[in-house]
């Protein structure tokens, strides 16, 4: 930043009369701009607790504001997991050519149950079908119209894979086949739930794009006030040669704590906010599949919370310092 | 050796005020000049040109060997810290100490902190207020506080030294000694610019004196 004066010197021979003009050398500047840093982070730090219940008031709104989305992500990881781990074995359904002969169909059930690729086999004959059909529907008198039993064989299968390419592509091989009639993948619960996350996340980004603009902001304005504040070292500072970059510092290094100090307070929140929800999610978990830990914040999801948190203080920084301090000119 | 060169220079505010018009005039390197005039004449206007707190809005201005309708916005600071800038109303800092009130054009230019501490010890030895530092300006007489502002202004050994009604508010007597530092500085090589309106004390001191008039330059001293 600290580009050399353009006139620093006078040309020519030696001047007759005059100041011998202090010199600051590259390294002198990197190691003063170096310290200048050092220094504006920690005055920016102290000036942070000086006025501690005015800063405490900033730093919980930004907490709550950081806090919900991480709650949110980790409940949202939580369900993920848990849903992977749930038997959802998705079934394929075999509607067998009505015309089939009985033998015809239990030939190909135990065909079927050689294949390697199947957990398991199950025949519902028409007999069979019927009977469940009148067992479990009040449609039963449907049945009268018919001469002969209307249903066909099914043959419901339980692949060993559950990615649903190799499910697609499993249940079109198994509609070639002759005695097939449809083949029907059941996989409506398991898009169900995936529409249901996609839709669940996609709420918490837009909730998580909406807080960190309220980080933005309070910290933009937090960071106003500050400027306001202190005017008259701005103006006393410009006319002794500070430059744009020397005078942002302070207020860039203040937007920094207040977004780390603020990801801090909203890492306890959340983790405090999963450990009240821990109990009762690990009750419903164990219905479903045993030996389940609720996850928390993780290690990953930390930094990123408190890198997010110094990303959005730093910025709602700039844009204060940007709109502010360009009207601080002394004259 | 011109330090200061003026060359039909005119400043027109927005609205419509016409604060100078027409100056020539030049200082040289090495030279003490009075700037003199009623209020409103354009003493102030002058000094912010100098300092680009302002630009003109016709002809131009030389500082040394700087054309300064020429230096961009961003290397106005670098301009700005060789000049050193007295102000009537001294615009020190009462959130720090004397010291760091000295210290501020140091650490604005990168000084290393023990270099810096000795030219801050200096030049508040030069002012004779160096047994002051560790107090906060608030505490100090206008007397005092003028000559911070005066250790402040030289602590970095600037070229040119200008002053904007460095008197304003103090007695005759303090207001020659703080004439006499300004003449200390000018006798080591500083080019030193001192705006004033106290005609008696600067008819007592024999130095050049530029007259401003409604804007207009009614006598360069030459």
């Amino acid at each position: 930043m600290a580009a050399e004066p353009r006139n620093s010197r006078r040309g020519g021979a030696t001047p007759r009369r005059g100041a011998v003009q202090h010199r600051i050398g590259v390294a002198d500047r990197m190691r003063g701009w170096l310290r200048h840093h050092m220094e504006v982070a920690r005055q920016a730090l102290v000036r942070l607790w000086s006025t501690p219940l005015a800063s405490l008031m900033t730093l919980a709104v930004l907490a709550i504001a950081l806090a919900l989305p991480s709650f949110i992500f980790t409940a949202l990881k939580n369900v993920e997991q848990l849903s992977a781990g749930i038997d959802t074995d998705p079934h394929i359904s075999l509607y067998l050519d009505v015309t089939l002969s009985a033998e015809r169909v239990d030939q190909l059930s135990r065909e079927l149950l050689l294949r390697d690729d199947l957990v398991s086999v199950e025949l519902i004959s028409p007999e069979k079908g019927l009977e469940d059909f009148r067992r479990y529907t009040r449609f039963d008198d449907l049945l009268e119209f018919f001469d002969s039993n209307p249903l066909p064989a099914v043959i419901t299968l339980i692949p060993r894979s559950s990615d649903p390419a190799a499910l697609t592509r499993m249940q079109q091989a198994l509609a070639q086949l002759p005695e097939v009639e449809e083949a029907r993948l059941d996989l409506e619960w398991v898009r169900r739930l995936a529409a249901f996350m996609a839709l669940a996340e996609r709420s918490a980004w837009v909730l998580g794009g909406l807080l960190s603009l309220t980080v933005l902001l309070v910290v933009g304005n937090t960071v106003r006030m500050t400027i306001e504040s202190r005017r008259d070292e701005i103006l006393v500072s410009k006319m002794v040669g500070a430059t744009d970059a020397w005078v942002r510092r302070p207020f860039l290094y203040s937007g920094v704590w207040f977004g780390l100090f603020g990801a801090l307070l909203a890492w306890l929140l959340a983790q405090l906010a999963l450990a009240l929800i821990a109990e009762p999610v690990q009750a419903l978990a164990t219905l479903y599949l045993n030996g389940y830990v609720v996850q928390g914040l993780g290690i990953g999801a930390s930094l990123t919370l408190l890198s997010t948190g110094m990303l959005l203080g730093l910025g709602g920084a700039w844009i204060a310092v940007g709109r502010h301090l360009r009207d601080i000119e002394p004259g | 050796m011109t330090a200061i060169r003026f060359s039909n220079v005119g400043k027109r505010y927005p609205n419509g005020h016409e604060a100078l018009t027409g100056l020539n005039f030049a200082l040289e390197s090495g030279e003490l000049a009075f700037l003199t005039g009623h209020s409103g004449a354009g003493k102030s206007t002058l000094l912010k040109l100098i300092m680009l707190m302002e630009r003109p809005t016709r002809g131009e201005v030389w500082v040394g060997e700087q054309d300064l309708s020429r230096l961009p916005r961003k290397q106005i600071p670098f301009h700005r810290r060789q000049i050193g800038v007295v102000f009537q109303n001294h615009q020190l800092l009462f959130d720090r100490s004397v010291f760091d009130n000295v210290a501020l054009p140091l650490q604005i230019s990168g000084y290393d902190p023990v270099d810096a501490a000795r030219r801050v010890r200096a030049a508040l030895d030069k002012v004779g207020l160096l047994s002051r530092e560790k107090l906060n300006p608030v505490t100090l007489s206008s007397g005092e506080q003028q000559r911070i502002g005066i250790a402040r202004a030289i602590v970095h050994k600037p070229r040119l030294l200008l002053a904007d009604e460095p008197t304003g508010n103090l007695d005759p007597a303090l207001s020659e000694d703080i004439m006499h530092l300004f003449e200390q500085f000018n006798r080591i090589g500083t080019t030193v610019l001192i705006a004033s309106h106290d005609l008696s004390l600067i008819n007592r001191l024999r130095h050049r004196v530029l007259t401003l008039q409604g804007g207009r330059l009614v006598d360069d001293g030459r």
